[in-house]
């Protein structure tokens, strides 16, 4: 049968952000695809190094929509390794807990467009319902829903005060409940295995060879998370579980994210039963020392990484950031090979695709 | 998770590749292992087949002001904990040997660092723009002066 070429994007109905892909397809068999970003490339690291390290607290948070507060998480805490500052416990403790929430809602997001590509429209308005609770509190903590603006360089912008920690347990309670019905959704559902189970599935190998992080590489098995294997504090005093799948198929990758949205909820709980009382932030200098560091959290699509170079001002001589989109669409064209062209959506839906962290 | 063993690392690096690799402490947070460019390909062979350090995290260039006649390539590695081979190239004929035939996720980075630092880089296909436009013709974005400082 003939081949042909079908252009995908940058601007697209399947897309919600732009890249462009060429497909090559013979019948309904998809034979390959070609990847091409930077639609959305703003120059972020260039940028960095002509704004101070306060402005740049600003300006990494806007290298994502989504997981914006783990970008300035990331980036304070490699400022203040250079600066060798000691932050207070309730510091990491309200990071961490904006974190999580930050996981919840970009998982939610996540599989609210998956049932959206596969018809499930009432998994969709439940998904993003639930996601919505999620970011009034997010929104009644910060004041923001998107950017957040919660870190500062030497601690955080905000406390939690008396209503915050009620509000928490009771969004998480209800979440709780929520979660156990999209569960049995993902467990049971006979449409939604049906269009993912056994869909582009990638190997461990696979996943290592390309480099890949996050909930894609746990859903074939590759057992990494930075929160505990590289934690910064609190997971270390944290119980929580990485979840892994074997099988690796768009199913696998459902299933596990949905199992680290109860992680997440149980971790939220406990950061509000065992955060310390003390202050919030610790005075900072503008200027920093000399120096180099590198930084790696985990974000909700997996390791982000950063590192800064100081030359001792106050200006950044160099900030890289690897963001976990980047190589998980390294292996996109890899898993578009032998599917049905069906089946894109759900392949494309898979990987978590944030088009503006790749392209920075 | 295994962490890399260090000592045992440089054990063997110190047998085979001899006095070519130079430990550094430049960096917080990683064990920094100088190398000449074309030790990369034994070196990070040695990585992923003794050590199964197989996950590259990115790989960083930059530029350094005291010292205007190099690029400096790091290879962010991380096992447990992160390992960083740096690299010293020639600003004028910057050129590395590719390690996407035995790190495929290598691709992304490789074409990123040619692009934005015109690192040539040798063994694999060509290195079409990641980020910058197809009609980019201008110098490589993060070698240029900005005045806005």
């Amino acid at each position: 049968m003939d081949k042909m070429n079908i252009p995908i994007g940058p601007q697209h109905p399947l897309l919600k952000e732009p890249l462009r892909l060429n497909i090559e397809i013979s019948g309904e068999r998809v034979l390959g695809g070609i990847l091409r970003l930077g639609y959305v490339h703003r120059g972020i690291e260039k940028l960095a190094q002509t704004r101070n390290y306060n402005q740049n607290v600003s300006l990494t948070e806007r290298v994502c929509g989504i997981c914006s507060h783990v970008h300035t998480t990331t980036f304070c805490r490699a400022v203040e390794a250079l600066l060798g500052l000691e932050l207070p416990e309730r510091v990491h403790y309200i990071r961490a807990l904006m974190c999580e929430m930050e996981r919840i809602h970009s998982h939610l997001l996540w599989l609210g467009i998956l049932a959206k590509h596969i018809g499930l429209e009432m998994v969709f308005m439940h998904t993003w319902h639930d996601r919505e609770s999620i970011l009034d509190v997010m929104e009644e903590m910060s004041g923001g829903r998107v950017a957040h603006a919660v870190n500062q360089i030497g601690g955080v912008r905000f406390d939690l005060d008396e209503d915050h920690g009620p509000m928490v347990d009771s969004t998480v309670k209800k979440l709780k409940v929520d979660y156990e019905e999209l569960l049995d959704v993902i467990e049971h559902d006979t449409t939604l295995k049906a269009r993912t189970q056994g869909v582009a599935p990638l190997s461990t190998d696979d996943m290592k060879r390309y480099c890949v992080v996050g909930p894609v590489a746990r859903a074939s098995g590759v057992d990494v998370d930075m929160r505990r294997d590289d934690p910064m504090p609190p997971y270390d005093k944290l119980d929580f579980q990485v979840i892994t799948h074997p099988d690796g198929d768009a199913w696998s990758r459902t299933y596990v994210r949905l199992q680290e949205i109860r992680q997440s909820l149980h971790l939220c709980k406990q950061i509000i039963d065992d955060i310390p009382e003390g202050p919030i932030s610790v005075r900072a200098p503008r200027k920093v020392p000399a120096g180099e560091v590198v930084m790696r959290s985990e974000a909700p699509r997996g390791e982000l990484f950063y590192y800064l170079r100081s030359d001792g001002s106050d200006y950044p001589a160099r900030l890289k950031i690897r963001t976990p989109t980047l190589p998980a669409l390294g292996i996109l064209p890899e898993q578009l090979s032998e599917i049905h062209i069906a089946d894109i959506p759900v392949v494309l839906a898979g990987i978590d695709l944030c088009i503006a962290c790749a392209d920075r | 998770m295994n962490k890399l063993d260090v000592d045992a690392l440089f054990n063997v690096l110190g047998g085979e590749i001899d006095q070519a690799c130079i430990r550094q402490d430049s960096i917080q947070n990683e064990v920094v292992i100088e190398i000449p460019a074309e030790k990369l390909p034994e070196v990070s062979s040695i990585l992923l087949d003794q050590f199964d350090l197989y996950h590259l995290s990115t790989i960083t260039a930059e530029e350094r002001t005291g010292d205007p006649d190099y690029l400096e390539v790091q290879y962010n590695f991380w096992k447990g904990s992160g390992l960083t081979l740096l690299i010293r190239l020639e600003k004028d004929s910057p050129v590395l040997r590719s390690l996407t035939g035995m790190i495929p996720g290598a691709d992304f980075y490789e074409r990123e660092v040619a692009e934005m630092f015109g690192v040539r880089f040798t063994h694999r296909a060509e290195t079409p723009p990641l980020l910058l436009p197809d009609d980019w013709d201008g110098d490589p974005p993060m070698l240029q002066k900005e005045e806005t400082k």
